[in-house]
């Protein structure tokens, strides 16, 4: 009996590492590129694990040096942040309303939000692009940050009303309006504080959206000034005849590092339960 | 410390779909100091009722007064009264001493020191010092059902209001809390209303038993009376455990004013000192004796006893609660825990008159109870050891 479950167990393991080792091998390999020459990315003699002495920062120097990156990355971030910021101002109150409150055409709404997430965005493409074209906002990072809030909208509203409906008892927010508060005092001294952790996993959500967001980026933008990271990638891919696989690999290495940064950061809230109220 | 007065007030939920009367002109006159316990099934508007009291449900028609003053419009920071949740509600994110001192600091212009002196006080009434510094999260829910009332005490207000605080605990903890709350009742002395489906519940803790069905209002009385003579068929059955037994009879008149209460498979002679409470007309009735009113008796006069069949015994230990087969349907006894029968046995069973109560069939509406009025302290004992 013992020895089957060590079998079992070893087998398991077995396993995972055979799954990890899938998933991770693809990471290893863009981080290895990412530190070789453009020669020694394409030798076959450079091996699966290359020799120290051919590791290199070129790539990376390369990349400052010929692409306009430190705008890209700043737009990036512009627009991530910004676009997560106003998504998160108005899905916590609407999220909220959808969750507490009783008023006329809540589930239409409600549900009209909600398919919105499911519905291909490639589909809307012309139409939002002439909205934007009418309202002199293509071409300008306000109208990328327009555009992203919006699409990111529906998905954190869907999060966070899911928590407000079944994280927060209405019994404490009640107690809060016995102890003096008002709804609006109640919302933002008790319920707001207890929701930190739904709200930093809406916001890394978001941030992440916006991020790796390529279509509205592509769509709404053609100037390099306001390009972002993600989409100056696929420029970068399309220019040369002959790819550089190491500044290609390095690119993408510095695209994903702000959003395990961000997510690093947010961590800490997002992991933190509730407690402290049975049933 | 406040007299409470509800004025026909009602509620009515309106949604799209239907419209529900949740409470229908309620009256309830609730006076300085008093415990007030409000019972019912689910449904039945008690806790609504608590909610509009607190504030926190609008009232659709009628008026509050707490003072006698009209709070209707009222938010709920401003009536000057203190709540304690079934789920305790309390805020998991601060310790229990901020819990505690939370209201004082929102609502009151105390310094620091009162609020912390208050807060101390409050938990040494509910033996919660040890605490205070701790989150809700760690605590059990006892304690955390400890805090909620101290939260409440250490308000001071006019009213407290407890909406059903014991159902989560186990049942000795229960029975422990129960105790210590109407301990604490005497000790502070503000008047309280406190919401239970628990009849034992209502029947240990208050002064005055509220009992509510399908929004309105069926019966308000001390404990005893409401046990000894219930107003209607279902006070007489929601009050006490196991509930009062009912049989379908019908009243035989003798020219003398005695007559017999007439069912299937029974038959009971009934004097006219208890049958000249009724209408001369009336001979449909429901007959209802509770089930520790009937006792084993195989040489009681026939006239005076049924004849059942035993289906199951049921030891609790002190008691026996025997379960018999009277014409199909079920029929509680509450016995002595040395009465046995074995199952399948045929018992003959009896009960005084004093014990007995006549309902009408019709409406539910008690037309006669056995106990004359002066007794109703007397045999109190006998039912103080309900248990659930």
């Amino acid at each position: 009996m013992l020895n089957d479950n060590r079998r079992s167990r070893t087998l398991l393991y077995a396993g995972i590492a055979v799954f990890a080792l899938f998933a991770l091998v693809p990471y290893y390999w863009v981080i290895r590129t990412s530190f070789l020459t453009n020669f020694a990315a394409i030798s076959p003699d450079t091996g699966f694990i290359p020799a120290l002495g051919k590791l290199t920062l070129e790539s990376y120097t390369q990349i400052w040096d010929r692409f306009a990156f430190v705008t890209f990355f700043r737009n990036s971030i512009i627009v991530s942040v910004t676009a997560t910021i106003i998504s998160l101002f108005f899905a916590i109150p609407g999220a909220y309303a959808f969750a507490r409150l009783d008023f006329p055409g809540r589930k239409a709404l409600f549900y009209t939000a909600v398919f919105t997430i499911m519905f291909p965005w490639i589909v809307l493409t012309i139409p939002v692009y002439e909205v934007f074209y009418f309202l002199d906002l293509v071409n300008t990072l306000p109208g990328v940050i327009i555009a992203l809030s919006i699409f990111v909208l529906p998905q954190n509203i869907w999060l966070l009303q899911g928590f407000f409906r079944q994280g927060i008892p209405e019994n404490i927010e009640e107690a809060a309006l016995i102890d003096g508060h008002n709804e609006l005092t109640a919302f933002l001294r008790i319920v707001l504080p207890l929701s930190l952790p739904a709200v930093a996993a809406a916001a890394l959500f978001a941030f992440l959206t916006a991020w790796n967001n390529f279509l509205w980026v592509f769509v709404l933008t053609t100037d390099e000034e306001v390009r972002t990271a993600t989409v100056a990638i696929y420029y970068i891919l399309g220019s040369d005849v002959l790819r550089e696989w190491n500044v290609l690999m390095a690119s993408l290495v510095l695209l994903v590092a702000p959003p395990v940064i961000f997510y690093g950061l947010s961590r800490r809230y997002v992991g933190e339960g509730l407690g402290g109220t049975p049933g | 410390m406040a007299r409470l007065e509800l004025d026909e007030v009602t509620k009515v939920f309106d949604t799209s779909a239907e419209t529900i009367v949740a409470v229908e002109e309620l009256d309830l006159d609730i006076k300085d100091g008093e415990f007030v316990v409000v019972v019912g099934p689910s449904g039945c508007g008690k806790s609504t009722t608590l909610r509009m009291i607190a504030g926190l449900e609008t009232v659709t028609d009628g008026e509050i007064r707490l003072a006698g003053e009209r709070i209707n419009e009222k938010s709920p920071k401003d009536r000057d009264i203190a709540m304690v949740f079934q789920s305790y509600a309390l805020y998991p994110h601060k310790t229990v001493r901020q819990n505690m001192a939370y209201g004082l600091h929102l609502s009151t212009d105390l310094d620091s020191e009162e609020i912390d002196r208050r807060v101390r006080e409050a938990a040494g009434m509910m033996g919660i010092e040890d605490l205070l510094d701790k989150k809700p999260s760690s605590l059990s829910g006892g304690q955390q059902q400890r805090v909620a009332t101290g939260r409440a005490i250490v308000r001071e207000p006019s009213l407290f209001l407890f909406d059903e605080p014991l159902s989560n605990l186990d049942a000795k903890l229960r029975k422990h809390m129960r105790t210590e709350l109407s301990r604490i009742h005497s000790e502070v002395g503000i008047t309280t209303v406190y919401v239970t489906h628990d009849q034992e519940e209502a029947m240990t803790m208050a002064d005055r038993i509220v009992i509510l069905d399908q929004g309105t209002l069926q019966q308000i009385g001390e404990p005893k009376e409401v046990y000894h003579e219930p107003v209607n068929k279902f006070v007489a059955n929601f009050i006490g455990s196991p509930s009062m037994n009912f049989v379908d009879v019908e009243l035989e008149r003798n020219a003398d004013g005695s007559g017999r209460l007439v069912g299937e498979d029974f038959d009971y002679s009934a004097s006219d000192r208890l049958l000249q409470q009724l209408d001369s007309s009336t001979s449909e009735l429901v007959f209802g004796i509770r089930p520790e009113n009937v006792r084993i008796a195989p040489d009681a006069p026939t006239d005076k006893s049924i004849e059942t069949t035993v289906d199951v015994v049921e030891v609790v230990g002190s008691d026996n609660f025997i379960y018999l087969d009277l014409a199909g349907r079920e029929f509680r006894i509450r016995a002595p825990s040395e009465v046995e029968p074995a199952e399948d046995e045929t018992v003959r069973l009896t009960f005084d008159e004093d014990d007995v109560h006549l309902f009408d069939s019709a409406s539910g509406e008690a037309l006669a109870h056995g106990y004359p009025d002066a007794d109703v302290t007397a045999t109190v004992e006998q039912s103080d050891t309900t248990a659930d």
